[in-house]
């Protein structure tokens, strides 16, 4: 369970990104985060690793304080949680494989990592997370050498390989056309599922949201101001959420089927 | 404008004239035409020095580039551990990029004697200080984004360094490392003029003797060198990088 406790975060320019955040995402849950862009959202997400730190309150993991976890405690608790990208984060110079790898990372002494040597075990986990994704065929394949959305397969097979209870995604089909976003988000849907982590993603599109979020929360200004059901939230919700009248460009546009 | 006039000026600078460096040039003529033809029977003689000279760039090259792999990471805001080895490591490579290779030659030599280990250390130094400082320059530009992958999965500081900026970097690090060695095969015929070994030795014996012909066999022996260096080192990148 990720529970925040009167969490801000008030980046070093003044700006005030979380206020005052108290949120229970109990274990095995699918949420989705919606706002507009400067919201918060990114904030959120990425306090409950602790790429962002808290300014003020808490975020615990389990029970583990991620504010005041030393640096090999956060390492541990990092380990435990996965997380993808909207820009993927891949290295395009290197192999598929080894990107997947950086997953083990957190298993691997560091004198084996600088020497690449990778336990077989390690190895295999790596392989599995390619499998589960669908692209096991293009692990010695350099990164930069697949399409947009076999990267973020890529992405969700690093997250995998850490073998964790939480997947963190912070708009993970930004940068994916229509169809593969579809995909995409029912790789998230059913990893969730099969696998049973908790899962935290950011969408902006409103109609993703609705169908993929067992449960959504709305941002605005840094603020929680909607928290339910997926079923629940209609235009009204969205359009109280957003503070403006919802357009074309709030929408994917494509049903889920065309994926 | 004002800074030439200073440098060049009879009161402040180095007295530059035109008028007399125009009037001079005639008088180098003499000299210049001892330098043709080459005695090509001096070619043999050559050969020795021109290998050492050949070694002793390699082996700098392979210790110097080595060394100064860890270094840039240290001399990088993105991938330093903390701000005190950033500093100290910067201070230190300004240091000894502060010299000039020849200077290190001169103190290698008087500490260690004539021959080419003197050569080689300061061939090593040089190597730190330029591929460190381009390569840190480059660790300074890459993608954070794997950085932040790596982080966020768990790795250590070092172990971001080695999966999520390395291979960003290797192909400039390749490039760099390359190029210290065609410069030290440049830079060995000048530190070999104070004792440091190589080539640079036998052109400060025959430029006493005053035996140009000989001299011109050396230049163009060095001229074809760099060229067919470089030549591998265009190779070599295209098939690394």
């Amino acid at each position: 369970m990720i529970q925040f406790e009167n969490a801000s975060v008030t980046y070093p320019g003044g700006v005030q990104a979380l206020k005052n955040l108290t949120l229970q995402i109990p274990a095995g849950q699918m949420m989705v985060i919606v706002g507009l862009s400067g919201a918060g959202k990114s904030t959120l997400i990425r306090a409950v690793n602790g790429l962002v730190p808290l300014t003020e309150g808490d975020v615990t993991v389990d029970g583990v304080s991620v504010r005041h976890a030393r640096p090999k405690q956060l390492r541990e608790i990092r380990s435990r949680i996965g997380m993808i990208f909207q820009t993927f984060n891949l290295v395009n110079r290197t192999t598929v494989l080894n990107n997947v790898l950086m997953g083990r990372l957190h298993d691997t002494g560091t004198l084996r990592s600088m020497l690449a040597m990778y336990k077989r075990e390690d190895v295999e986990i790596a392989m599995q997370a390619l499998e589960r994704v669908g692209i096991v065929e293009k692990a010695y394949v350099r990164a930069s050498n697949l399409s947009g959305g076999q990267q973020q397969r890529v992405g969700i097979a690093r997250a995998l390989a850490q073998q964790p209870k939480v997947i963190l995604a912070d708009e993970p089909v930004a940068s994916l056309d229509p169809p593969t976003s579809h995909v995409v988000m029912r790789d998230l849907q059913r990893i969730n599922h099969e696998l049973k982590m908790t899962t935290i993603i950011n969408l902006h599109f409103l109609d993703l949201a609705k169908v993929y979020g067992e449960r959504i929360i709305g941002m605005r200004s840094g603020e929680l101001v909607y928290d339910g059901s997926g079923a629940q939230a209609d235009e009204n919700v969205f359009r109280d959420i957003y503070g403006r009248s919802l357009t074309a460009d709030d929408m994917l546009g494509e049903p889920a089927a065309a994926g | 404008m004002a800074i030439t006039w200073w440098a060049a000026s009879e009161e402040f600078g180095i007295d530059f004239d035109v008028v007399r460096l125009l009037t001079n040039l005639t008088r180098g003529a003499g000299i210049l035409a001892e330098f043709w033809p080459p005695a090509l029977d001096f070619v043999p003689r050559t050969i020795g020095p021109m290998i050492e000279t050949i070694q002793m760039a390699i082996i700098a090259a392979v210790i110097g580039c080595a060394t100064a792999l860890p270094v840039a990471f240290l001399a990088s805001r993105v991938s330093t551990p903390n701000r005190f080895v950033f500093v100290l490591d910067r201070s230190v490579l300004s240091v000894v990029r502060a010299l000039p290779d020849i200077l290190y030659a001169i103190v290698f030599v008087a500490a260690l004697g004539v021959g080419p280990l003197p050569g080689i250390l300061a061939l090593i130094l040089f190597n730190i200080a330029v591929v460190a400082k381009l390569l840190s320059e480059t660790v300074d530009g890459v993608d954070p984004g794997p950085i932040e992958a790596a982080r966020a999965a768990g790795g250590g500081k070092a172990q971001t360094v080695r999966w999520a900026i390395f291979p960003q970097v290797l192909p400039n690090y390749v490039a760099y490392s390359l190029y210290a060695f065609e410069l030290n095969i440049r830079a060995s015929a000048v530190i070999g003029i104070v004792g440091a070994g190589g080539i640079g030795n036998l052109i400060n014996t025959e430029r006493r003797f005053f035996r140009y012909d000989n001299l011109t066999v050396i230049l163009i022996e060095i001229f074809l060198l760099v060229f067919v260096v470089e030549l591998i080192s265009i190779f070599l990148r295209r098939r690394l990088v």
